[in-house]
């Protein structure tokens, strides 16, 4: 909702307000300011009168014109369309300073003389009206010639954009800003300028007939007008112009600077619309549509009440038209539309936010406007249709108001704030107030509301802060234990090199389908997705990571390490928590240690350093269901005996295609990775004995196949054993060497040469016999 | 017998130094070889010739001992001289990570809330109608809830528009009083250069007996809060429209960029809006089945408290992961 000072001033006085200080008031209240301009017209742009105006002799589109500047007749040379003889006008005279930087000095125009300038609006620095100069009429105060511009208050006015929060219909308009404003500065709303009611020759009664045999709840009121061209007076369309607001006519303006004004819903029907009959009196029959919005009705339907005028059915020529002025409740029109969608007009914003109910304030308003400004002629008396209204009532007592905001605030404090508001407090005894709200504030219902009025007029500020006491109490909750728990992995993650990256929950089914992910099954799916690319839930973290990596590596990175804790979706929709990691390029940072040349990321580091994160774990070699995998570099992390995720090599074909080289990716179910209490267990106390033994093997020979007949024939002295080395060279074949550490300790004693001979015997043994292994 | 002082006392290494000892105190050294001339001497200068072998035998190891550990401290001194490296080559490249800015903002906001004994609440993302609107007093015709603004299903679920509907759930399955917040992502349909379709929020909860909760309490808490996150500033408190607050808020910092004087980031005003709050509005209660309560929420976007902390320009960089953002918080 747009303002201006000058604008509200004829509603309420504010001529001893400055400018900050209205805007200070506005945020205390509740009307934020979201913008504010001022304009200002420079010195030496006075009112001048043209005398002349003829045409340039060696230029088609140029007029000399002779122009009364009150000290003395210039002759200024100007090249709008719109000048003539006659026209009061903004002349810059020399030495003025225009807005562009541009000064004002006696030049040649094609060879004539030219001392100033005939302005345009935006030339002076106002919003730009319409193609030529600015015609100045009194609507902006009194033309005296010679009179500097800048001492009009229309002309430099203050303009404030307040951003309304959705409930204050009330203030969609400039008298019901000025209402709201009249209860903080505590001074009166000032009255409408009333229209003559005498010496009407006609009653609207002969020309229009109201039918309606519906119980409907809202009100509706016409005037008949006779009606002839209208000019609209420069200040009007100055504030038009300042809240970007043009119709396609005059009339069209001028009922929209009525509502503007008023909040008062106006509609202009022209004459045929309701003749229903040839020759007969033009009936408007109200009743409710098809989708059950209660309309109105001439031959066709020519409106939908608080929802759209139709087209057809507007007055745009001269002749009788039909003024109609209507109010339904906002909560009514915006549940019918709920219900029954239907396409709406620009008018179903301020309907469903509450329009003003007064209707005779609107009309009345549009009225004097119109006979101030065209010889068109009203009809007297009007018709109406006025369903009554509840009176909302709200008891609250003092004590009550108090506790709730937590100060002591008087009660003539409250019984300003409250009246000057406009509700009635006829009905309050002693400390307890029984409150009528008007009707404009369908927004206050209980308590609570009245409450709020309180504080936004007594001010937040104001209001003294104090700590609330309550009872100590455990709130120690499961779901913030397991937020410390994704804050120490997140932390464990980012401690061991990975940055953590946070992506939309959104994915491309597409692009997921052709990796081989499932998606979310299609009759749960997204209905109003933002664009294509974000058209479902994501069921991996893993592609979010990739395109991540990608668009690293397009800006120069030779190695990505991210990580990601959050959400995914099966194909139930139903949600769960994952952790992903990416290793893409360089092992490490290019350094002295490595001469500048890391080694590409592999497999073995990639799982050490997710292991520094999620701790122990096994991998065992699988076939992974999406097509992200190397098809030779795939496992499943196993963590005590449970599947907990996978872990890869990037597919070559997927890391071209996303422009990576060698790419690690690693994905857990968060849920699986516990932290357990932890339980210690008795230790030796013993020196430990370390053996390595170097085996020959096939090179297709799974590591996980010794480790089982190992673990089978293990002795107890055995505690601990792991590949230490792998070897192979061509003479080999297709062995390898592998070389395993064994650690022997007992809990009783050291161990002899004896016992270590024979605890490793029997591993050999079990070697050669099961699996046909020797030693190197 | 002097040339051997004068030897020891010039000795060059630990090696030459043991090469003289041997020669003098060696089974074949020259201290032997005196000590043997006396088996010729006559006996009464025996004595004598013992007495000051004996003396020179021990001036001699005293001698050799210092001479040693002199010796020994100047090769260490020159092997650790040797060892010298240019330690400037190694400051630091770590290989650490870093958590993201918004969720370590995040893990700040839920830290002083937990200190301050508010539980911490989490609830699903998908949600229906009821706990994300309905019971907020948002009925379906209300026009804050336009239908631009939510992602829905075909089944009639949505995404949920703001952590609230997790103080629905625990309002619901919990009595008064209630003192929680609630952290975690939230999705408007909305994407352009201020607008992100999923961002963070964390909302938070008080509940108590009726007339106990006021909204100098609110203020409080939130002026605390607000100092704890952002420092030095000045908190105002503006009236706005929540449908599920009465009277509800907006509460401003003075800008941290320029200290409250006007800038860019603040639009000229010196204020910057960082949350909404108020007095939980009754229909709420009437919804989870609370009477004679009375409580106070507030709720604030993660996203923004990260950027004006860090003074970040683009929310949309905040979901690229890209390093060169996020190498800054390591």
């Amino acid at each position: 909702m747009i303002v201006t000072k000058n604008w509200l001033n004829e509603w309420i006085d504010l001529s001893d307000v400055n400018i900050a200080d209205l805007e200070k008031t506005f945020n205390a209240i509740g009307l934020e300011v979201d913008r504010s301009v001022t304009y200002t017209i420079p010195k030496k742009i006075i009112v001048g009168e043209v005398l002349e105006c003829e045409k340039h002799p060696d230029a088609d589109k140029l007029n000399v014109c002779k122009v009364d500047i009150g000290s003395s007749i210039r002759q200024i040379v100007c090249g709008a369309a719109n000048v003539r003889a006659g026209i009061k006008v903004a002349v810059a005279v020399l030495g003025a300073k225009m807005p562009s930087g541009m000064d004002i000095k006696p030049v040649k125009l094609r060879g004539v003389d030219s001392e100033g300038m005939i302005c345009s609006s935006s030339e002076i620095g106002l919003p730009d009206l319409e193609k030529g100069i600015m015609v100045l009429d009194e609507s902006i105060g009194t033309l005296k010639l010679g009179r500097e511009l800048s001492e009009y208050p229309s002309l430099n006015d203050s303009l404030i954009e307040l951003e309304l929060t959705a409930n204050r219909g009330d203030c969609l308009s400039i008298r019901g800003v000025a209402r709201d404003l009249s209860a903080s500065y505590n001074r009166p709303i000032r009255d409408c300028k009333e229209s003559e009611e005498e010496d009407r020759n006609m009653g609207i009664g002969r020309v229009l007939q109201l039918k309606s045999d519906e119980s409907l709840d809202l009100s509706l009121r016409y005037r008949a007008i006779d009606f002839k061209s209208v000019e609209l007076p420069l200040v009007v369309r100055l504030r038009l112009a300042m809240i970007e607001e043009k119709k396609s006519s005059e009339l069209e303006d001028l009922l929209f600077y009525a509502t503007y004004n008023t909040g008062v819903v106006l509609h202009a029907y022209n004459g045929s619309t309701f003749n229903v009959n040839a020759d007969e009196k033009a009936v408007a029959t109200i009743k409710t549509d098809e989708k059950n919005f209660p309309s109105v009705f001439g031959a066709k339907k020519a409106s939908v009440v608080g929802v759209k005028q139709m087209k057809e059915s507007k007055a745009e020529e001269e002749g009788l038209l039909f003024l109609e002025a209507s109010y339904i409740a906002p909560d009514i029109i915006s549940k019918k539309n709920h219900e029954n969608r239907t396409e709406v007009g620009d008018i179903f914003y301020r309907t469903s936010r509450g329009s003003e109910p007064d209707l005779n304030l609107g009309l009345r308003y549009f009225l004097h406007l119109l006979e101030s400004h065209s010889i068109s002629k009203i009809y007297g008396g009007s018709l109406e249709l006025h369903s009554p209204v509840d009176e909302t009532i709200i008891s609250i007592s003092l004590s009550e108001i108090n506790a709730m905001i937590g100060m002591d605030i008087e009660k003539k404090v409250v019984t300003q704030i409250l009246k000057g508001l406009g509700f009635d407090l006829r009905q309050s005894q002693s400390d307890n107030f029984n409150i009528s709200v008007p009707q404009y504030r369908h927004d206050i219902s209980h308590k609570q509301d009245i409450v709020e009025e309180v504080v936004r007029l007594v001010g937040i500020d104001n209001i003294k802060s104090k700590a609330f006491v309550f009872s100590e109490k455990n709130r120690k909750s499961d779901d913030y234990s397991e937020y410390l728990r994704r804050k120490a992995f997140r932390h464990a993650s980012a401690d061991n090199g990975f940055y953590e990256s946070v992506h939309f929950v959104f994915n491309e089914r597409i692009t997921l389908e052709k990796h081989g992910f499932t998606c979310i099954d299609q009759d749960k799916e997204l209905l109003n997705p933002i664009t294509n690319t974000f058209d479902t839930l994501r069921p991996t973290l893993l592609m979010g990571l990739l395109e991540a990596a990608s668009r690293n590596v397009k800006f120069g990175r030779k190695q990505v390490k991210l990580f990601e804790l959050g959400s995914v979706f099966s194909t139930q929709r139903d949600e769960s928590l994952k952790l992903g990691f990416i290793q893409s390029g360089d092992l490490d940072s290019d350094t002295l240690l490595n001469a500048g040349k890391p080694a590409s990321i592999g497999f073995e580091q990639f799982s050490q350093r997710i292991s520094n994160v999620i701790g122990d774990f096994k991998l065992v070699a699988y076939e992974s269901t999406h097509k992200l995998a190397h098809p030779y570099q795939c496992a499943q992390v196993i963590i005590n005996g449970a599947v907990v995720g996978e872990m890869f090599k990037l597919h070559p074909d997927v890391a071209n295609a996303f422009d990576l080289r060698d790419t690690m990716m690693c994905e857990i179910d968060f849920s699986a990775l516990k932290s357990d209490l932890k339980v210690a267990k008795e230790y030796s106390k013993y020196q430990a004995s370390f053996r390595d033994l170097s085996l020959v093997i096939h090179q297709d020979l799974k590591y996980s196949e010794i480790e089982k007949i190992i673990e089978a024939a293990k002795t107890q002295e055995l505690i601990r054993f792991y590949p230490v080395d792998r070897y192979q060279d061509e003479a080999m074949g297709e062995n390898v060497s592998l070389t395993l550490r064994f650690v022997l300790q007992s809990h009783s004693k050291t161990l002899e040469e004896e016992d270590i001979t024979n605890a490793m015997d029997s591993i050999l043994g079990a070697c050669e016999t099961e699996l046909g292994l020797s030693l190197r | 017998m002097e040339e051997w002082y004068k030897a020891i006392e010039e000795a060059s290494s630990v090696e030459s130094l043991e090469s003289i000892r041997v020669s003098v105190f060696g089974k074949k050294g020259i201290l032997a070889a005196e000590f043997a001339k006396m088996k010729t001497a006559a006996n009464e200068e025996k004595a004598k010739i013992a007495k000051d072998l004996n003396i020179h035998k021990g001036k001699m190891t005293s001698l050799l001992a210092e001479r040693k550990m002199t010796l020994q401290t100047l090769e260490l001194r020159a092997r650790m001289e040797a060892e010298k490296i240019d330690v400037s080559l190694f400051s630091s490249r770590s290989e650490k990570g870093a958590v993201h800015p918004v969720m370590d903002t995040m893990d700040k906001i839920v830290d002083y809330f937990a200190s301050m004994n508010f539980s911490v609440q989490t609830g699903p993302m998908i949600e229906d109608d009821f706990h994300n609107f309905e019971a907020l007093n948002l009925p379906k015709y209300h026009p804050a809830r336009d239908m631009q603004d939510t992602f829905y299903f075909k089944d009639e679920m949505l995404l949920r528009t703001h952590t609230s509907p997790v103080q629905i759930r625990t309002m619901l399955h919990t009595k008064p009083p209630i003192r929680m917040i609630a952290p975690g992502s939230v999705f408007r349909r909305d994407y352009d250069i201020t607008h992100t379709p999923m961002f963070h929020q964390v909302e938070g909860l008080l509940v108590d007996k009726e007339g106990e909760v006021s909204f100098a309490n609110l203020k409080y808490i939130l002026e605390d809060f607000l100092k704890y996150m952002f420092g030095d500033i000045e908190v105002r408190f503006r009236p706005s429209f929540f449908p599920f607050t009465e009277p509800s808020a907006e509460v401003d910092i003075s800008c941290v960029f320029c200290k409250g004087e006007g800038c860019r980031v603040c639009s000229k005003t010196g204020w910057l809006e960082v949350l909404g709050c108020g007095i939980v509005d009754p229909n709420v209660f009437k919804a989870v089945g609370y009477k004679d309560v009375s409580g106070y929420a507030f709720g604030l976007g993660v996203e923004r408290f990260a950027m004006l902390i860090h003074q970040i320009g683009d929310l949309r960089s905040l979901f690229e992961g890209d390093v060169r953002l996020l190498e800054q918080f390591r």
